[in-house]
């Protein structure tokens, strides 16, 4: 084997003249071989290709539901000057007794009545088996009802988090116990009523207490836990007794959704378009990378939108937050049996699921990865998690996680689109040609139309404020 | 990307407005009720032409003992006195007032987790019958150290063998594992009652004289044969014989009428057959019926039909590997389990706690959850207490395995779908069409270690 004394040579090349073409000049007759143009602003996409697209011919999609009485409860929000908190007034409408309730003038008094109070991790806010004289709101913090289990000791009921509230039973009866401990799992603070003056106000306010009676009157009504109106059946029965006759009602005003656009206009200059297309067509780049930027922009409302984006158009009962902080495999579990109807996959920000990952390397856990769609991806439970970097991170580093079943057949979450557009140019986006303007620019009208539905509330589960830079 | 969105006067036609021209897609009724319904479909379905299905076993002698009942007077626990007919030794004992005097006569005691109920070795001179609370019982082992034999809950007993007066030892430490209420009947009260009522008395003294039958661990009555052997025995003769009574299981149904305006039939059926699809919804709501039967009938359902000796109560609360492994070995070939999907999560927290990653496993094309290659399936029919407590059931399936069945009719009359049946019942003055839906449905265990259930699963311990 000869080596070749590198030392040498370069000491040599800096005297002798050059004796052949140099590479520079011989860059000028070759052509360079060039990449199509990329983009970083591409990303897996994995809801656009999980969620199972219906069509939708005449751009409004009804999902019809059977009749339900509302069950689930919303949540409470707050207006916050410097340390002072309050909550808004029309937003007490979401306690349950008082949904409806309009009278504008008493819910500003008693949003007047509500004390602050701060709590420090381990505080008792209500004791088990003591009287229950207050309404208590949540306004920041994550508190944990702990209930008395079947020998004495202790079993977490659930856990609450912002916007949430207990107690509001206090508000039909006063001779009510506690029949939890709630516990103040972080720092808290806490909106809290005591009976004393919400009667009160009850006492001079005519249509709140006709308002409430009409709510106990309701609150009989024959519903399923699920809260849709009951269908009649009879089992079990010997011999022959009258059997109930019933009919399925439905929802009175079904929700329906309207395909939303994503829009742009591109513009491509004609010289350009008539000449440098060798070997690359310049029109097909700029659209190629404009759809792309289109898709992208399309996966980020079907998330964040706030009329049909999935985070927002989840049930309330379909929200938990984490126990503690960041996203345990226990947190996995509890949103697991949110969604136990055959789930399809998670949906997390990437640092949601390394957060995921570490706190699995902490319990000893390594869970396996699935096949989908040929990629290998992390699973929990066998169900998928992926990657989904639209979900938005807050400044504090929380995030959340999505769980779905998907399909229409399994009544889950479906993506909403309409193909056979004109000058169609992928399914359910278009590409129309508007125009040369003056300045021989030529337009193209850019639009891609979509919607997401979820056809039954327990088809979604988030879990909510999953902190990814909690360490130990 | 920018959304551009300009005040500027409207220049055509809105999305509202043509939206009165175009035809809006319409989902189905949709309907939060529905489940999975695994029960339904992992059971095998045996068709029962007549409406009634027997199940032959061989003859079997009650063996072991029953499960006591109790009620609360406020704090304080009584034993319900015919329930101690239970007791192996009282069987088939009708006196009632020796049995209430009896039941009186029992104390009550309370034990906080840790503390010795009775301990090996000392003498036997008590009946101890556990009201409520979890109690392990712990032998001596191999080697001198305690071994766990097993955990008796609320309705369970211990120091029977007291009655029989015969002096004997504990043989084993009961200690209790959660607060416990037990009633206990000293031995020096129970002689002074036997030796008051003459009729208890001659019971227990016909009772202990009847011989033991032949019978094998399970109780059916022994058969007879002669293995091992040398030259020219007699070979044993026998025969199995038969229980002569045996279970008839008839079909129990859900039904309901239907009812819809002729109106509404005849004119609003496009795209979407309005009779069909209220059908549709009611049915699936018979479906969902039928498992909350099939598990919660107090005759037939699986909660209620499992065997005494086959109820296992959890060593501690929370749904460990060991409870499930417990369950497990209780039966050949388990084919599933059924839980609560809260109990699955709970059992979920308990694997990630001791650091272990059940594998998965797919079922009719779904991912659901395997413990030692069993799949959990989850069943939202299964009560949970107010306490948080629930119980998990594990079965072997199908005629051949001698395991759990469904039972269904062969083919009815105006068949919807197996097992059940749309019937017309006319229109009525008022125009409305009446339709009667029914479900036929009933489940049987052909052998009683075909299903096992594991109580006092607590979903919500931290």
């Amino acid at each position: 084997m000869t080596v070749t004394d590198p030392v040498d040579s370069a000491n040599q090349t800096e005297e002798q003249p050059q004796l052949s073409l140099g590479r520079t000049a011989a860059r000028q007759l070759a052509t360079t071989t060039k990449s199509v143009p990329q983009m970083q602003g591409i990303s897996s996409r994995w809801l656009l290709k999980v969620l199972p697209w219906v069509e939708v011919s005449g751009g409004t999609y009804r999902v019809n539901r059977r009749l339900s009485y509302a069950v689930g409860d919303g949540r409470v929000t707050f207006s916050t000057t410097g340390a002072e908190v309050r909550v808004i007034p029309p937003e007490l409408g979401e306690l349950a007794p008082l949904r409806g309730y309009e009278d504008e003038d008493v819910l500003i008094e008693l949003a007047g009545r509500f004390r602050q109070h701060e709590y420090e991790p381990g505080d008792a806010l209500v004791e088990f088996g003591s009287q229950a004289d207050q309404v208590f709101l949540i306004a920041h913090g994550k508190v944990s009802k702990v209930g008395t289990g079947e020998y004495g000791d202790q079993t977490v009921l659930g856990t609450l988090a912002d916007g949430d509230y207990f107690g509001e039973v206090v508000l039909l009866s006063g001779d009510e116990i506690w029949e939890f401990t709630a516990k103040a799992v972080t720092s808290c603070t806490v909106l809290s009523l005591p009976r004393r003056d919400f009667e009160e106000i009850l006492g001079r306010a005519e249509s709140l207490q006709e308002h409430l009676a009409e709510y106990a009157a309701i609150g009989e009504a024959s519903r399923n836990e699920h809260g849709e109106a009951e269908i009649e059946l009879a089992s079990g029965h010997d011999g022959e007794p009258d059997l109930p006759g019933t009919f399925v009602d439905y929802e009175a005003k079904p929700r329906e959704y309207e395909l939303s656009v994503a829009q742009t206009v591109l513009r491509v200059h004609s010289r350009v378009a008539d000449l440098y297309n060798q070997p690359m067509n310049q029109v097909e780049q700029q659209l190629r990378l404009t759809i792309e930027a289109l898709r992208e922009r399309q996966e980020h409302e079907l998330i964040n939108n706030r009329g049909f984006g999935l985070l927002h158009n989840a049930d309330f009962a379909q929200r938990v937050p984490t126990r503690t902080g960041p996203p345990t495999p226990d947190d996995l579990d509890e949103l697991l049996t949110l969604v136990w109807k055959d789930p399809a996959v998670f949906l997390a920000h990437p640092k949601a699921i390394a957060a995921f990952g570490r706190e699995c390397t902490k319990a000893g856990i390594y869970p396996d990865a699935v096949d989908l769609g040929g990629h290998r991806v992390p699973a929990w439970r066998g169900i998928p998690i992926l990657p989904c970097n639209k979900i938005p991170v807050s400044e504090t580093r929380t995030s959340s996680i999505l769980l779905m079943r998907t399909g229409e057949q399994a009544q889950g979450v479906v993506g909403l689109h309409q193909t056979g557009l004109p000058d169609e140019y992928q399914p359910g986006l278009n590409v129309r040609f508007m125009g040369i303007s003056e300045k021989a620019i030529i337009s193209y009208l850019v639009s891609a139309y979509y919607s997401a539905a979820v056809l039954v509330p327990d088809a979604l589960a988030i879990l909510e404020s999953a902190e990814l830079g909690r360490e130990g | 990307m920018t959304v551009t969105e300009e005040p500027a006067p409207q220049q055509s036609l809105g999305t509202r407005a043509a939206k009165t021209l175009a035809t809006t897609t319409k989902s189905l009724p949709q309907m939060r009720g529905i489940t999975p319904r695994w029960l339904l479909s992992q059971l095998p379905w045996v068709e029962v032409p007549a409406g009634t299905y027997r199940v032959n076993r061989r003859l079997t002698y009650t063996v072991g003992d029953g499960k006591v009942s109790f009620f609360n007077t406020g704090a304080r626990v009584q034993v319900v006195p015919a329930e101690l007919t239970e007791l192996e030794l009282l069987r088939g004992f009708a006196d009632e007032q020796a049995l209430s005097v009896l039941a009186n006569a029992f104390e009550q005691r309370e034990y906080e987790p840790g503390d010795t109920i009775v301990t090996a070795g000392s003498s036997l001179d008590h009946l101890v019958l556990v009201a409520h609370g979890k109690v392990d019982r712990f032998g001596i082992g191999e080697y001198g150290e305690e071994t766990l034999l097993g955990t008796s809950t609320d309705g369970d007993h211990f120091g029977a063998e007291m009655l029989a007066g015969v002096d004997e030892t504990w043989s084993f430490t009961a200690r209790a594992t959660t607060r416990v209420t037990v009633l206990v009947l000293p031995g020096a009260t129970w002689t002074r009652l036997n030796g008051r009522s003459e009729p208890l008395r001659s019971h227990v003294r016909e009772v202990l004289a009847q011989p033991r039958k032949p019978q094998n661990k399970a109780g059916e009555a022994s058969i007879d044969l002669t293995a091992g052997h040398d030259g020219e025995l007699t070979l044993s003769g026998t025969y199995v014989d038969y229980d002569p009574s045996p279970r008839e299981y008839e079909l129990a149904v859900a039904q309901t009428i239907l009812r819809v305006h002729t109106r509404v039939a005849d004119l609003y059926s496009k795209p979407m057959d309005q009779l069909e699809q209220q059908l549709r919804l009611t049915v699936e709501a018979v479906r969902e019926r039928q498992e909350y039967e099939l598990v919660n009938n107090t005759d037939f359902g699986l909660l209620h039909n499992a065997d005494l000796k086959q109820r296992i109560t959890t060593r501690n609360g929370p749904p460990t590997p060991h409870d499930l492994d417990d369950l497990l070995t209780r039966r050949r070939k388990t084919r599933f389990f059924l839980a609560h999907p809260r109990a699955i999560a709970a059992f979920g927290r308990e694997c990630t706690a001791a650091g272990i990653y059940p594998a998965t496993a797919e079922l009719d094309g779904k991912r659901v959850q395997t413990w030692r290659g069993v799949p959990m399936l989850p069943c939202d029919k299964i009560p949970v207490s107010e306490t948080g407590t629930t119980s998990i059931i594990a079965m072997r399936t199908g005629e051949d395995d001698y395991g759990v069945i469904g039972l269904r009719p062969a083919e009815l009359p105006d068949q919807y779908q197996p097992g059940l049946n749309v019937r017309f019942m006319g229109i009525g003055s008022r125009a409305v069409t009446s339709y009667l839906v029914s479900g036929y449905h009933s489940v049987a265990v052909l052998v009683p270690d075909a299903l096992g259930v594991l109580d006092g699963v607590e979903i919500g311990r931290a």
